[in-house]
């Protein structure tokens, strides 16, 4: 079974894609809205509009009350979300099949019909704000907001899709609709069904749902590709009271149009893509010096980061992070053996089945294909470029694309306890930056 | 019965007939019973000699398997000084088997496309591995073989130990709620074994010996003491034949009585404060609750839907909305086999306290307890449960996951939609007793978090919040 092998593309709604997959395993539709835009078209200094426009429209559906909408979205056993990134949104809807009909109408409210009060919008800053101020609490998202703020500095990427204490109350009313009137238009939008409709139902439910939106075009992505951070650089975040911390090491990674993606995907399966990868073996089974190691490669439209994640007790911080440091160099310098290319290559390809497994999933599938513009055949040929991999480009793809020159360190930590053993560990540190958990520049 | 149910019952009894000629009494397959499990699927279960049961549901939907071993044993059957021995036990069974060394059993279920993973809790600890449908052999050799063959030396489990050291710094000592639940349970049991924490004190990790674990496992990891939950593309004679084979021989043991000791009613409130480095305060509260099996269980945890599920409930939309007392409001009715907790969770906003929150809430609960929840509002939380079980089967895995919970802590692997069927007749009345029965302050313990001084935020400045993609409502 390949990704696509049940997805069908049915007729452009008024210019959006329309996807789908009938699945009568279980009483319930699932559709998502996806939007080939997102939190970059938030103007500078204005950081967090386009999260703040979702919950808003969700609020404010074919002007009701916030409360009147929520009871109805649960009195009809369904569920409403939206899912903001930089380069996309999507709202993920799932309900009772019993209840498609009335759950369509609300989905039309919210998407062509929103009130955008302003009262709403005022009430959602102070909620936001709350918010920003809880997360502090989470170590693990800490390290990671920091990462991207320091990797990706000044490119779009750096900025907070959420938004920041100073960002969210320079957000007004016209900001709000700014951006849904740039990003709700049908060129942009893509329809992704699955579960309990069938094609003639879904066509109908997406005509309904474009032709309630304006024409128009559908904003550019002219997002310029990110630069490596030079150097190593250490960032300590500095938290009292930690028995533990979390740490991220990171460089440029991959981008899905690369001719050596896949061979860096599966190069980086053996370094620490699953739980019997190097990198596990060698902190948590060798030593017990975290609960968890593992590196990744995600994707954007534009490069994305590499990042290695552990979290080892304070005492272990520092040969933690030389030891991660030093098996990053062996992997560039000796590369990965035949024998754990074959392996990872079984691994993935047997492994795949969990990909797709579900209509739900193999529709996600084809939709991330659509909003992030992967090539036509990315999952299509999948398993067949994944099998392709020979040794040399797998580790001609580990040479070419990570560096270990120009690093960035994250470490969540009290400082006065990790501060001189993590900045020890590091060989060549260019600069080092110690701030506070709950401040940044 | 159908004509094709009359098939398949023959062909069942052709098998088992065949499977059990020349077997010995440990490997005789019995089939005991078909549980319907919702409206179109079936699970059947049988039992082996030698007390292993399976529950087994054909499911083609994908051409998977989820393969999963329920034990029943869980942190409820630890004494004192030997807390959290059942969690570092499920870590072990990853490690050395006879004729395999350590780390094998992963990279051979990895390499097979394998996903696999375990947990332990109060009642049980579950070992789950999804497999593409021509990889069974694999899984059933390499799970019957820990079963009874696990090897256990002092390097592995001193280097486990340390990898639950870490693993309790992660989720309780350097996560706030983690910390403040494991307070909240202490401070709610004084005689029950569900007083400690399922990943146990830290200096009991740190005391475990070998020969803690070998006792453990040959007290506990016995066929008579597991449930085989296999959900997938399989048929199921090939199945039985292959568990058999693999299974069949392990012997029974002996199961220790289990030292139960009812937690005895609590009769006063009990308050406890605690500073911790966050910027804002919050409110944790425990209520006894029924357990899992008891008639006033479904109808507790509707009311808890009614009152703090979804941003309608009417918690969220009053502390929330309303108010702008709190960030979030969550609850939760412990689903566990004895009496657990109603456990409640709200973060306040910054400059609100937590008796504030306190006393929002009470003035909620007095509303249940004196008039009755309409009709609309209970169907309403009826339809979000319903949701959330429907959801949970998707994947094959999802399935089992719920067939060898109802299983273990009910004895009814069916038992989900038997719930969901009791929620719909839940009516107003049943609500406004088990309000009056449980929502009581003598029955409740509370923590009070409040933000600790030495780990000052700096005032005026500036937080960062990026994220990769960021949920919105």
């Amino acid at each position: 079974m390949s990704a696509a092998a049940n997805v069908v593309r049915l007729a452009d709604a008024g210019g959006a894609a329309v996807l789908l997959e009938t699945s009568r395993a279980l009483p319930l539709v699932s559709i998502s809205i996806g939007l080939k835009t997102g939190a970059l078209l938030d103007a500078p200094g204005k950081e967090g509009t386009t999260r703040l426009l979702s919950r808003l429209m969700r609020r404010t559906a074919g002007g009701l009350e916030a409360q009147v909408i929520d009871t109805r979205i649960d009195s009809l056993g369904g569920s409403l979300g939206a899912d903001v990134a930089h380069s996309t949104m999507v709202f993920q809807a799932t309900v009772i099949s019993r209840s498609l009909a009335a759950f369509v109408d609300l989905l039309v409210d919210v998407l062509a019909r929103p009130g955008l009060f302003e009262a709403e919008l005022e009430r959602l800053q102070r909620e936001t704000l709350a918010e920003l101020t809880d997360s502090l609490d989470d170590d693990r998202g800490l390290a990671r907001r920091f990462f991207r703020r320091r990797f990706f500095g000044a490119h779009p990427y750096g900025r907070s899709v959420s938004g920041t204490p100073k960002s969210v109350p320079e957000i007004t009313p016209a900001d709000a609709r700014l951006v849904f009137e740039r990003a709700f238009v049908r060129d942009n939008l893509v329809f992704a069904f699955s579960g309990d409709l069938d094609g003639a139902l879904a066509s109908r439910i997406a005509q309904r749902l474009s032709d309630a939106l304006p024409g128009g075009v559908a904003p550019v992505d002219d997002t310029p590709e990110p630069s490596p951070v030079p150097g190593r650089r250490l960032v300590l975040v500095d938290k009292p009271d930690r028995t533990q911390t979390q740490i991220l090491i990171g460089c440029l990674g991959s981008h899905t149009r690369d001719e050596d993606h896949v061979a860096l995907l599966v190069a980086n399966t053996i370094f620490g893509g699953t739980f019997t990868a190097r990198m596990t073996q060698e902190v948590r089974s060798k030593r017990g010096w975290s609960y968890g190691a593992y590196s990744n490669v995600p994707f954007d439209r534009r490069r994305q980061s590499f990042s290695m994640w552990t979290f080892p007790k304070a005492d272990d911080a520092g040969p933690c992070l030389r030891l991660e440091l030093g098996m990053l160099h062996d992997l560039r310098e000796q590369g990965v053996t035949k024998q754990e290319l074959s392996w990872a290559k079984r691994y993935l390809v047997r492994s795949h089945c969990f990909a797709i497994d579900t209509a739900a999933k193999r529709v996600g599938l084809a939709l991330d294909q659509a909003l992030y513009e992967l090539p036509q055949d990315y999952y299509s040929r999948y398993l067949e470029r994944i099998q392709a991999v020979t040794l040399d480009e797998a580790n001609s793809s580990v040479r070419n694309r990570l560096s270990e020159d120009d690093l960035l360190i994250t470490v969540v930590g009290t400082e006065s306890v990790v501060g001189g053993a993590v900045r020890a560990a590091v060989d060549g540190l260019a600069s080092t930056e110690v701030v506070p958990f709950d401040r940044v520049d | 019965m159908s004509s094709s149910a009359s098939k398949l019952r023959l062909r069942r009894e052709q098998t088992l007939l065949e499977l059990n000629q020349g077997a010995t009494p440990e490997g005789q397959v019995t089939h005991l019973e078909t549980v319907a499990f919702g409206p179109s699927l079936a699970v059947e279960r049988f039992r082996f000699g030698n007390g292993l049961e399976l529950l087994f549901c054909e499911d083609h939907s994908a051409p998977v398997i989820a393969y999963h071993t329920w034990f029943r044993v869980g942190s409820r059957h630890e004494r004192e000084g030997k807390t959290g021995l059942a969690h570092l036990f499920e870590h072990l069974m990853f490690n050395e088997v006879e004729g395999r060394k350590a780390g094998e059993f992963d990279r051979k279920l990895e390499e097979a496309g394998a996903e696999s993973n375990a947990s332990t809790w109060l009642d049980f600890t579950q070992y789950n591995v999804s497999i593409p449908k021509d990889q069974l052999p694999l899984v059933v050799k390499l799970e019957s073989e820990r079963m009874s063959r696990l090897v256990l030396r002092d390097p592995q489990v001193k280097s486990e130990k340390e990898v639950v050291a870490n693993e309790r710094r992660y989720r309780v000592d350097d996560d706030l709620e983690g910390a403040v639940s494991e307070l909240l349970w202490a401070t709610a049991f004084q005689s029950h074994a569900y007083r400690w924490p399922t990943i146990g004190w830290m200096k009991d990790i740190e005391a475990f010996t070998t020969e803690d674990c070998l006792e453990f496992y040959k007290t506990y990891y016995s066929p008579n003491n597991a449930v085989l939950v296999i959900v997938g593309d399989v048929a199921e004679g090939a199945l039985l034949k292959r568990l058999s084979q693999a299974y069949g021989a392990l012997p029974a043991s002996t199961l220790p009585l289990e030292d139960v000791r009812p937690e005895p009613p609590q009769s006063d409130e009990r308050r406890v404060e605690v500073m911790k480095p966050t910027s804002t305060e919050k409110l944790v509260v425990g209520y006894h609750s029924p357990a899992m099996g008891d008639f006033d269980h479904p109808a507790l945890s509707l009311l808890a839907e009614v009152l703090f599920s979804g941003r309608a409930s009417r918690l969220h939309q009053k502390l929330v909305r309303e108010l702008e007392l709190a960030t979030e409001v969550r609850a939760f009715v412990g689903p566990f086999r004895d009496p657990g907790l109603f456990e409640l969770f709200v973060s306040a906003r910054e400059g609100q306290t937590a008796e504030q929150l306190l006393a929002v809430i009470d003035a909620e609960f007095a509303k249940v307890q004196d008039e009755p929840i309409a009709a609309e509002e209970i169907a309403r939380a009826a339809a979000r449960l319903e949701l959330g079980l429907l959801a949970g089967l998707e994947t094959v895995d999802g399935k089992a996951s719920t067939l060898g919970f109802y299983e273990t802590v009910l004895g009814r692997p069916g038992a989900a939609f038997e719930r969901l069927e009791t929620t719909r007749r839940i009516t107003a009345s049943d609500l406004l007793r088990v309000a009056r029965r449980y929502l009581l302050p003598r029955y409740r313990n509370v923590i009070f978090v409040r933000p600790d001084p030495n780990a000052s935020k700096d005032e005026g400045a500036e937080s960062d919040h990026d994220d990769d993609a960021e949920a919105a409502e």
